[in-house]
């Protein structure tokens, strides 16, 4: 008997487990679907509520501060987005999942676009402190004038390494010997030729043409970015070449010389003469060849054969020694 | 989080701590870690790829990971941001034309959510050149001030060169980074 309604029960049990199972089915799907739409629907007010947001904007353009705060409440909003579409990626369809990224990318973009287009950038340069030369002879003085943030900003000048700059057509020379010299620059030259004789720490070469370049020993590093149809003489510890094209470079560098996104550029060793630049050399531990002007690292090109971009200069094409010490006479050397 | 607070556990025994190096090219992160290290730094190529030394500090270890900065390999430094704990990004104080360039990279890479959690060092390198920038004032071009209230920041001038400075403030980032992680995992 017993044994009769321990069956009974287990069977009315189980009936009851299986009668359950279809509605356990049944709603798992329905409720996914649910969420689905409903964060669809959820996703889609966030959306317009932001646009709405941006279009707002444009009638706060004439209240900075406000508009700044603005920008920065649609921002969030836009964060909130795209961790409501993160938070649901998992059961949401790929393809929602990508136009909802999508969306919310292109919000970003739209929102980037406004704040360029109604917050002026600050940008970053140095004040001319104000002169304080208050006239004399003015009585009453003068009530403080409130800071405007937006203004100076933007028409502060850049403080400029020493260097040469936007010339056509010269020869520049800079002497540095003996004398303690920092960062030097050298750029936006055309069809000029640069002499620099004596040591520097750091030296900045940018957007040259047809130029001749010949340096001294540089203690730090050499950053070159955008030559075109020049000719580089430098021995320096580090040496990075960026953007050069069809140029050639005499070098002496402790370590490999880097090129990126150049071509047609080819090496050789350094050829550099004035009186005591051996001196100068030694002083920058730059008195031994290295060999390293061939070592060259092509970051473009991350493979075992020869880069295409870089290639040796054939000792028949090479200038011989330079001499800079005298003017006319290097001219006719190259 | 199961799993994260896990290896957090581990993480707090082992008192490791995971330190990443990033900057523009030529700012000095190789030299300066080299020069934590107290290896000769005077033959270093440019970084094709990265490094990574381990120091001992005081009870830490110091994975310190330095990234090359050359533009092209700018997009794979993605590839070392999970589980850091401390960034440092490298300037170069005396290249005053790439400034623009490097405040454009730092925001890029603070907008990175795996990195959200770090302390972020700033070192204002090749201060013994002369006409380079004091921290002051690359903390103004970089903006730092308008960084987010939750990162831990800092900004020290160093000079990997002359090393006199340099020691300095690699004594610095330690203690400051240990701090940091002192706090978030005691």
């Amino acid at each position: 008997m017993e044994d009769e309604t321990e069956k009974q029960k287990k069977h009315l049990a189980m009936v009851e487990r299986l009668s359950k199972r279809p509605q356990s089915r049944s709603t798992k799907p329905e409720s996914s679907t649910e969420s689905t739409s409903s964060v669809l629907s959820h996703f889609s007010q966030l959306k317009t509520s932001i646009e709405f947001q941006l279009q707002q904007s444009q009638s706060l353009s004439s209240d900075p501060p406000n508009l700044k705060l603005h920008c920065q409440n649609i921002s969030e909003s836009i964060s909130d987005l795209e961790k409501l579409v993160a938070q649901n990626s998992y059961l949401l369809p790929s393809y929602d999942v990508r136009t909802s990224l999508k969306i919310v990318s292109d919000l970003r973009q739209s929102l980037q676009n406004l704040t360029n287009q109604l917050i002026p950038k600050t940008r970053f340069s140095f004040k001319n402190k104000p002169t304080k030369k208050v006239p004399k002879d003015t009585a009453i003085p003068q009530p403080k004038q409130p800071p405007q943030p937006s203004i100076p900003d933007t028409r502060l000048a850049t403080r400029e390494s020493p260097g040469f700059r936007n010339k056509v057509g010269e020869v520049l020379v800079a002497e540095f010997r003996g004398s303690e010299v920092g960062e030097f620059a050298v750029s936006d030259l055309d069809s000029c030729e640069v002499r620099i004789i004596g040591s520097v720490r750091a030296l900045f070469v940018h957007r040259l043409k047809n130029c001749r370049v010949y340096v001294g020993p540089v203690t730090g590093s050499v950053l070159i970015e955008e030559a075109e149809g020049c000719v580089f003489v430098m021995a320096s510890h580090q040496i990075r070449i960026h953007s050069a094209r069809k140029s050639d470079f005499y070098l002496r560098v402790r370590s490999k010389p880097i090129i990126e996104d150049s071509n047609g550029v080819r090496f050789a060793p350094y050829c550099l003469s004035y009186p005591g630049i051996e001196e100068d050399l030694r002083g920058a531990g730059l008195d031994t060849e290295t060999g390293n002007w061939e070592n060259v690292d092509d970051f473009r090109w991350l493979r075992a054969v020869q880069s295409p971009n870089w290639s040796v200069l054939p000792e028949s094409e090479r200038v011989g020694i330079v001499d800079v010490s005298n003017l006319k006479n290097a001219d006719e050397e190259i | 989080m199961g799993l994260l607070s896990i290896i957090r556990k581990i993480k707090r025994k082992e008192k490791e701590m995971r330190i990443l190096m990033v900057g523009l090219d030529n700012s000095g992160k190789t030299t300066i870690v080299l020069k934590i290290n107290g290896e000769d730094t005077s033959v270093i190529s440019p970084t094709l790829g990265f490094n990574i030394k381990t120091i001992a500090y005081q009870k830490y270890t110091l994975n310190i990971w330095d990234v090359g900065g050359q533009k092209t390999i700018r997009s794979y430094w993605r590839n070392y941001f999970e589980q850091t704990d401390g960034l440092v990004w490298v300037v170069d104080s005396s290249d005053l034309r790439r400034l623009d360039d490097c405040k454009l990279e730092l925001d890029n890479l603070l907008k990175e959510e795996r990195l959200s959690g770090a302390s972020l060092l700033i070192l204002a390198n090749k201060q013994d050149i002369k006409g380079a920038l004091t921290p002051e004032e690359i903390a103004k071009v970089l903006n730092l001030e308008a960084m987010d209230k939750s990162r831990h920041w800092q900004i020290v001038g160093c000079s990997a060169y002359t090393g006199g400075d340099g020691l300095v403030s690699v004594k610095l980032i330690l203690d400051f980074e240990a701090a940091r992680y002192w706090i978030t995992w005691r």
